[in-house]
């Protein structure tokens, strides 16, 4: 079969993307609380900090992260967390609100791969993502008194920017789980709490045991969150240097979509060849 | 009112093949056309078509069973280039499991289905770029994007560039005439005007096949009205219509052949004159008043009677008699009903409608609701 043009495909993901946007401002007040979001939950182990540690609280936080900077260390981890968050909250959400909604038959009847659509809206979910964590970023600075400017702050994008794709392509893994059981809410939380956890928000990974510690660094937000941290803060990256950390990001990048999307189309057959995409 | 589907303006010229206005569009349509001769000569065939899926029965809280349901069972026909053409039966029928093999949406079990000469298994991109369909109705829509939205974004996903997609939305808002409200999120609109405005989804890349899954449900009297003009007067342009509906008076007038299909199994396809030419032979009789469940049995076991139905209508009781004799039936009708307690207020000796023909065919009325079983 001859397949539409990339521009007529990259066409496609920008509508995608237009309406997801379009449809948001509809909800103006969603898009000004998502940036609280990542402050209010890094203000709480803050403060926690504070209470427990006095005085002390940042040498002690030194020994075991390489930095005394815990308020930037928190700030930063639920920062991406945000954006980890949002991804499986809008590609899960989305593909059950079609769902729900009817329109994902209405789009399963236009000639083009739903990857496309779900291209469209991880592009707008990056935008949201990106937003909330770079205001909640500065806007936290202000507010709990650090300097924000510190550190390679282009290097830091970089690793969100790269850890952006293999995270999309774990999400279909999860769009796939949900065009099955037809179940959004209770998997989402689940999995974010799980991921927030392998992912060291609030403390360095290198605290797991052996296994645990395996298992988290085959996370690609892992390596995110370590790589926006030592960026900024100088923690130091997990194989020492800058460019191994994001050559593991590049290999995360080139198997999560592919594997993804494999799984995504598998499932998305079977639905087919059973009761149907519509059923909810 | 705009003339949408005239060739000057979007193209469609069906004697001349579909042309789709967008180049990618049009390739799409045109690669890979090695189907048979027979597969390209009708906008529709199905073979043998087969679709069965598992449920899970609730046996209690935590307990289901998995059971199978044959939605369809061997179900064979062709709609002819041009034709509106009827699809009947009631609620649960299996034509909406028909409907969504046609489009794609589901996968056949067994037998083959091409639309437009392309394999719904093997080619469902191409077949999805020569069909427009109105299947979920108002639930096919973004409630929170504005009518003119919707109809943009869709044109896109159909392969249509920005500046086209401007122009077909407005197009078809004039068409199907809610250009006044086309800025407004569809939330903000009536039941009826969301199934317009999904009907007008169903046109926006303008392919010659259209398939309209009870396109004037929800719809008031003169919305519904509108909405068979208009697909009339695409049906003169050129294209081929695949129409349900468990209303039967719509099909007659609208449909130029008719498939009624039931418990997932079709049951008689023609024109609606050939379906009643062929009650000819029998008779049709209502009878309304107050007629008792055991005086509808005794009627049915008079030697003349083929069968009967029993319904309300108006507060009374419609009995419908098939029979093999005409006025002839009526002495033997009276006093078996006047024996057994009946009160006659009307006796219509009839034409036979569609209504009839299915009666005749499946000895239930479309009222009834008969999900397809496992």
């Amino acid at each position: 079969m001859t397949q539409p043009s990339w521009q007529s495909v990259f066409s496609i993901v920008l509508a995608s993307a237009r309406m997801r946007f379009l449809t948001i401002t509809r909800y103006p007040g969603q898009l000004v609380l998502d940036t609280f979001i990542p402050i209010v939950f890094a203000a709480m182990p803050i403060l926690l900090g504070r209470a427990g540690g006095g005085e002390s609280a940042a040498e002690m936080f030194q020994r075991n992260t390489g930095t005394a900077n815990y308020v930037g260390y928190l700030l930063i981890g639920s920062s991406v967390f945000t954006i980890v968050s949002f991804a499986f909250w809008h590609l899960a959400y989305w593909l059950r609100w079609e769902q729900e909604s009817g329109t994902l038959e209405a789009l399963y009847l236009a000639p083009v791969h739903r990857i496309w659509v779900a291209a469209g809206t991880a592009l707008y979910s990056c935008g949201r993502g990106l937003f909330a964590a770079l205001t909640a970023y500065f806007l936290g600075a202000l507010i709990l008194r650090f300097n924000p400017l510190q550190g390679e702050l282009g290097l830091a994008l970089l690793f969100i920017l790269v850890g952006f794709i293999p995270l999309y392509g774990m999400t279909l893994l999860y769009g796939a789980v949900i065009l099955k059981v037809k179940e959004a809410n209770a998997l989402v939380n689940l999995m974010q709490w799980g991921v927030s956890f392998l992912m060291g928000i609030f403390f360095p990974i290198t605290i797991f045991p052996p296994l645990l510690k395996i298992i988290a660094l085959l996370f690609p937000p892992t390596w995110m969150t370590n790589g926006v941290r030592s960026a900024l803060l100088g923690i130091g990256f997990f194989l020492g240097e800058w460019y191994l950390d994001l050559a593991v990001l590049w290999g995360f990048m080139l198997i999560a979509p592919l594997f993804g999307y494999w799984v995504f189309n598998h499932v998305e057959i079977n639905v087919r060849r059973n009761e149907g995409v519509g059923q909810f | 009112m705009i003339d949408l589907c005239h060739p000057s303006r979007l193209g469609s010229n069906l004697s001349k093949g579909f042309v789709p206005s967008v180049d990618n569009l049009e390739t799409l349509y045109h690669a890979n056309r090695s189907i048979n001769n027979h597969a390209m000569s009708q906008p529709v065939i199905i073979e043998h078509l087969v679709k069965v899926y598992t449920v899970r029965q609730r046996k209690g809280l935590f307990r289901s069973q998995k059971i199978e349901v044959h939605a369809l069972n061997d179900v064979s026909f062709e709609v002819k280039e041009g034709e509106i053409f009827g699809l009947l039966g009631p609620n649960g029928a299996g034509k909406t499991t028909l409907i969504k093999i046609l489009t794609t949406l589901l996968l056949p079990t067994a037998g083959k289905v091409f639309v437009n000469g392309y394999d719904v298994v093997k080619q469902e991109n191409q077949v999805r770029s020569s069909v427009g369909c109105m299947l979920m109705g108002e639930r096919g829509l973004y409630w929170k994007l504005t009518g003119r939205e919707n109809l943009e974004y869709f044109a896109a996903l159909y392969h249509l560039p920005p500046k086209k997609r401007k122009q077909r939305a407005a197009q078809i808002l004039k068409l199907i005439q809610l250009e006044d409200i086309a800025d407004r999120t569809v939330e903000t609109y009536s039941s009826g005007q969301k199934m317009k405005l999904a009907f007008g989804k169903a046109l926006i890349q303008d392919a010659p096949l259209l398939v309209l899954d009870e396109p004037t449900n929800t719809l008031d009297v003169p919305s519904a009205s509108e909405l068979r003009a208009i697909v009339r007067q695409l049906n003169q342009q050129g294209k081929t219509v695949i129409y349900t509906t468990h209303i039967m008076a719509e099909a007659e007038a609208l449909c130029q052949r008719v498939a009624i299909i039931d418990r997932g199994e079709l049951l008689a396809l023609g024109t609606p004159d050939e379906l009643k030419a062929s009650l000819r032979s029998a008779r049709i009789t209502h009878i309304e008043g107050v007629i008792s469940a055991q005086a509808e049995e005794k009627v049915r076991r008079l030697p003349q009677v083929r069968r009967t139905t029993r319904s309300a209508k108006n507060g009374a009781t419609l009995l419908t008699v098939v029979s093999d004799e005409g006025y002839e039936i009526l002495p033997d009708l009276i006093r078996v009903l006047g024996e057994h307690g009946a009160r006659i207020q009307k006796i219509i000796p009839e034409e036979p409608t569609l209504e009839d023909v299915f009666i005749a065919k499946t000895g239930r009325t479309l009222a009834e609701d008969t999900r397809v079983r496992s």
